[in-house]
């Protein structure tokens, strides 16, 4: 018998599994962003302060070291194998493509990841207790291996959206994967934007200061990072638009909506603004300001960036073979890799997937709305919400029709030819469509419109759902 | 679920190097999180105990094992990466099932863990001066220790479903009904999580002995500090020898009968030979526990025994899917890439170990100097050799990268 390889299916009714997985990738990337940048710039601090002997700069470092030991090395160092864990159970074929090809990549991450352990306790607890010339090399050995850390997760990053080189596909190969123009380009965007979260969150720490010249000199340093980071982030990021393949130009250009744009200039003038007045007037920061221009950067910044990013890789979720109903969906010759299109195809979904009841497996008049309902769950919920809330309600798509055959005839039109641009090829015979149809069609979009009857209805539906004739 | 079926869950783009390499370093890299996760729970025991004990020692040793727990939870989330990483390789198909079976308490361990370690801080914070003032909050150590242990029981169940695949279908469809949530936990052993949860108190006696050989080669301790810890390391290290013992033939004797096999096997009476010589070993060590390095050696023993154990635990999944289950862990496609193996290992073993070298050496002499330590020419050479290989190792990155890029 042969299976095509789908996991479980982990359905999240509230916000979504896919939320779950941005939620915990975009605070990751704050906390991770700003260590490497405050590394970085610990290094170049303690350098200021062993040439022009000004041991106060290494007071600063050991004051935002203790604050990154909570906010990056406990927080960030729990979100960042978090990412590992959420899409291990939102998207495990997704996680694993990037896992299988990379895995000795990460590897070499991790080596980092424990000289950065070490080296942060070190430059905070040992100001003071070696002389500065040690403290120096350790303040660079802590900031060459942070951003040790940054150069590996790029390539992975980059390959999630596109393999670095399209002889990938034939020739297979970590260095034909890994390296590409875009993931240049991401990773010359991302070096500056992570200054400017350091800079963002250093405010916190300058904020509290409370020696005047000393404050003014950290915030004006600060902000000099802050301004200079935020400009060449913002043209980088112009150039990191060109690198994207084509596919993902055009979903640019048909999926993000028109203030996208308009919201990105803004938010990254209302950086370069904070920066620009913490520069001309350094006593007006504060930690609580500090604190919500951090919370704004994240909410206004990240987020919407993350979440594009996210978007314009569909209908993939990685390596343009994996769809982000996870299954396969070319063939790459060079990976030895097959598409299981073409045994959905000849056999179903039903009777080739691992995790489907017995009963199942083949649809009949007096199972449909179940089978109905295994089908949505695997190829449909990674990124339509089943129930009236989360990720793009997938009832909201069929306006409320009730004609199982008008849906049935729909779903084979548009998703069964593949060539419905964002979607997957998902190909349905008559009686898989027929059954994804009728459970469609039991989603009541009149439910939909009263928030206070979906919860209840639609997990009832879910857990046991009544068959209409 | 036959093997047909597991095989079908395989990543379709096959591992970079031969999967053995993978399940040795998931063993070793194993031993050593589970090392720093038993240090972790040992220390917090002994900071809870410690605070409200009246003995100034208990009280200075209370201070000392908070900070110890601190790091020893990074090191332990920095270390349990790789472990993560590596038996999501080659044994994807339970792995990602597992996680999958269980989902909301994969994504609860996230925020569990969160909050047992900001915990864990709060007491800190609380109680700058532990060894001299009055506990406060200590509840706050009390809830981080609770959770970490609720933390690892969620890793305990994800490990232990791993093991059963018959059971996955009754789990994901009960009565035939697809239940998607994610919200239960199913699989467990309670006799092998207490097991590697008592381990602790070996670990950490094995801990206290490196502790007072580290204070030792300071100038202003105590001597009576140094004494008192003594006894204690010895006491603490025949309580978690048989407590080892004890749990571990518990746990042996309430395997299920598919893995019945390991109670009798080799890999148990090697595991018990590395245990006891651990907990005896300081005893036949005596007077020699103070000369030279050798109090450091009981915690070093202790994490040889740690990779034995390791060892064992997987061979006991290993032979129990391919036994059982028909599936061969080690039969994973290669699809060999000899650029990203050298360079891990190359960056694993030359730069990882002069680094480390270096950081650990600097860091363990400043400890043992009164005043500002300045490292010899040789110590100060290999600092500047790290930072050479680092350099050295962007530079390749860099070159290789463009070289493809323009290739």
């Amino acid at each position: 018998m042969e299976y095509i390889g789908l996991f479980p299916m982990w359905y999240e009714p509230g916000i979504g599994s896919g939320w779950v997985v941005g939620l915990i990738a975009t605070i990751h990337v704050l906390f991770s962003h700003t260590a490497v940048g405050a590394a970085i710039f610990f290094a170049y601090l303690s350098t200021v302060s062993y040439q022009r002997n000004q041991p106060e700069l290494l007071e600063f470092i050991k004051r935002y070291g203790l604050f990154l030991l909570v906010f990056s090395y406990v927080l960030g160092s729990i979100t960042g194998p978090g990412i590992w864990y959420s899409t291990t159970v939102a998207s495990p074929r997704g996680i694993s493509a990037l896992i299988h090809s990379f895995v000795w990549k990460w590897a070499t991450e991790w080596v980092f990841f424990v000289i950065e352990v070490v080296g942060v306790y070190m430059i905070i607890y040992l100001v003071g207790k070696v002389d500065r010339a040690t403290h120096l090399r350790i303040s660079l050995i802590f900031g060459i291996a942070s951003y040790g850390t940054m150069l590996i997760i790029i390539g992975i990053l980059s390959f999630m959206m596109w393999p670095g080189k399209p002889e990938w596909f034939v020739e297979g190969g970590y260095l034909n994967g890994f390296y590409g123009a875009n993931t240049f380009a991401q990773l010359a965007m991302r070096t500056a934007f992570m200054f400017t979260m350091t800079a963002v969150v250093g405010g916190i720490v300058a904020g509290a200061i409370k020696d005047v010249a000393f404050k003014r000199e950290i915030t004006r340093k600060l902000a000099l990072l802050g301004m200079a980071s935020t400009l060449a982030g913002g043209l980088l990021f112009m150039w990191y638009m060109n690198t994207l393949p084509d596919s993902a130009q055009v979903m640019v250009a048909n999926r993000l909506p028109d203030w996208f744009a308009v919201s990105l200039v803004s938010v990254l003038g209302g950086i370069f603004a904070w920066f620009a007045v913490t520069w001309l007037q350094p006593r007006l920061l504060s930690p609580a300001l500090a604190m919500v221009m951090t919370v704004a950067v994240l909410v206004f910044g990240l987020w919407p960036e993350e979440v594009a990013r996210e978007s314009i890789r569909k209908p993939y979720v990685a390596g343009q073979y994996v769809y982000s109903n996870q299954v396969i969906a070319r063939d790459v010759p060079g990976m030895g890799i097959k598409s299981e299109i073409p045994l959905i195809e000849r056999k179903g979904f039903l009777p080739t997937q691992v995790f489907v009841p017995a009963q199942l497996r083949v649809v009949t008049e007096s199972n449909a709305l179940h089978a109905g309902r295994s089908l949505a769950l695997t190829t449909c919920s990674n990124c339509h919400s089943l129930s009236s809330t989360g990720m793009r309600p997938l009832a909201k798509y069929f306006g409320g029709n009730t004609d199982v055959a008008q849906v049935k005839t729909y779903l084979q039109g548009t998703l069964g030819t593949g060539n419905t641009i964002y979607m997957p090829h998902i190909p349905l015979n008559d009686a898989e469509a027929y059954a994804l149809a009728r459970f469609i069609v039991s989603l009541n979009p009149q439910s939909l419109r009263n928030p206070l009857r979906t919860a209840a209805a639609e997990s009832t539906a879910l857990v046991a759902p009544t068959i209409k004739e | 679920m036959d093997a047909a079926m597991l095989y079908a869950l395989r990543d379709p783009a096959g591992v970079p190097s031969h999967p053995l390499v993978f399940l040795v370093l998931g063993v070793l890299t194993w031993a050593l999180h589970i090392a720093a996760v038993q240090v972790m729970l040992g220390a917090s025991a002994l900071t809870l105990y410690g605070a409200f004990s009246r003995n100034p020692y208990w009280r200075r040793l209370a201070a000392a094992m908070l900070s110890t727990a601190k790091v020893a939870v990074s090191v332990a989330i920095v270390l349990g990466v790789a472990p993560l990483l590596f038996v999501q390789v080659i044994y994807d198909p339970f792995w990602y099932t597992a996680n999958v079976l269980s989902a909301r308490w994969v994504i609860g361990f996230i925020v569990i863990l969160i909050v047992a370690y900001l915990a864990m801080y709060l007491f800190y914070y609380r109680n700058p001066r532990l060894a001299t003032q009055p506990v406060r909050g200590a509840w706050h150590l009390v809830i981080s220790l609770l959770l970490m242990l609720v933390v690892g029981w969620i890793m305990h169940v994800l490990s232990y479903q791993m093991l059963l695949p018959e059971q996955w279908m009754s789990w994901y469809a009960p009565n035939g009904q697809i239940d998607p949530s994610g919200k239960s936990l199913h699989g467990y052993s309670v006799t092998r999580f207490s097991f590697f949860i008592l381990l602790s108190v070996a670990v950490v006696a094995a801990w206290l002995f490196a502790y007072r050989r580290y204070l030792m080669g300071r100038n202003a301790e105590d001597a009576g500090y140094i004494a008192w810890l003594l006894p204690l390391a010895h006491r603490l290290m025949l309580v978690g020898g048989v407590l080892a013992v004890a749990s571990g033939a518990l746990w042996l004797a309430t395997l299920p009968e598919k893995m019945a096999w390991f109670a009798t096997s080799a890999w148990i009476w090697v595991s018990a030979a590395a245990l006891l010589a651990t907990a005896f070993f300081p005893r036949l060590l005596g007077h020699k526990l103070d000369q030279s390095l050798w109090g450091y050696v009981p915690f070093a023993l202790g994490a040889v025994a740690l990779i034995v154990v390791g060892t064992a635990r997987e061979a006991l999944r290993y032979f129990t899917l391919f036994g059982s289950h028909g599936y061969d862990a080690l039969d994973y496609k290669v699809n060999m890439d000899w650029y990203s193996t050298s360079l891990f290992f190359i960056t694993f073993a030359v730069l990882g170990g002069v680094i480390l070298g270096y950081l650990l050496t600097v860091a363990w002499k400043a400890g043992q100097t009164e005043g500002v330590y300045t490292p010899s020419r040789a110590i100060t050479r290999l600092g500047n050799l790290s930072i050479g290989l680092l350099v050295l190792w962007v530079v390749q990155f860099f070159a290789v990268g463009f070289y493809v890029w323009a290739r």
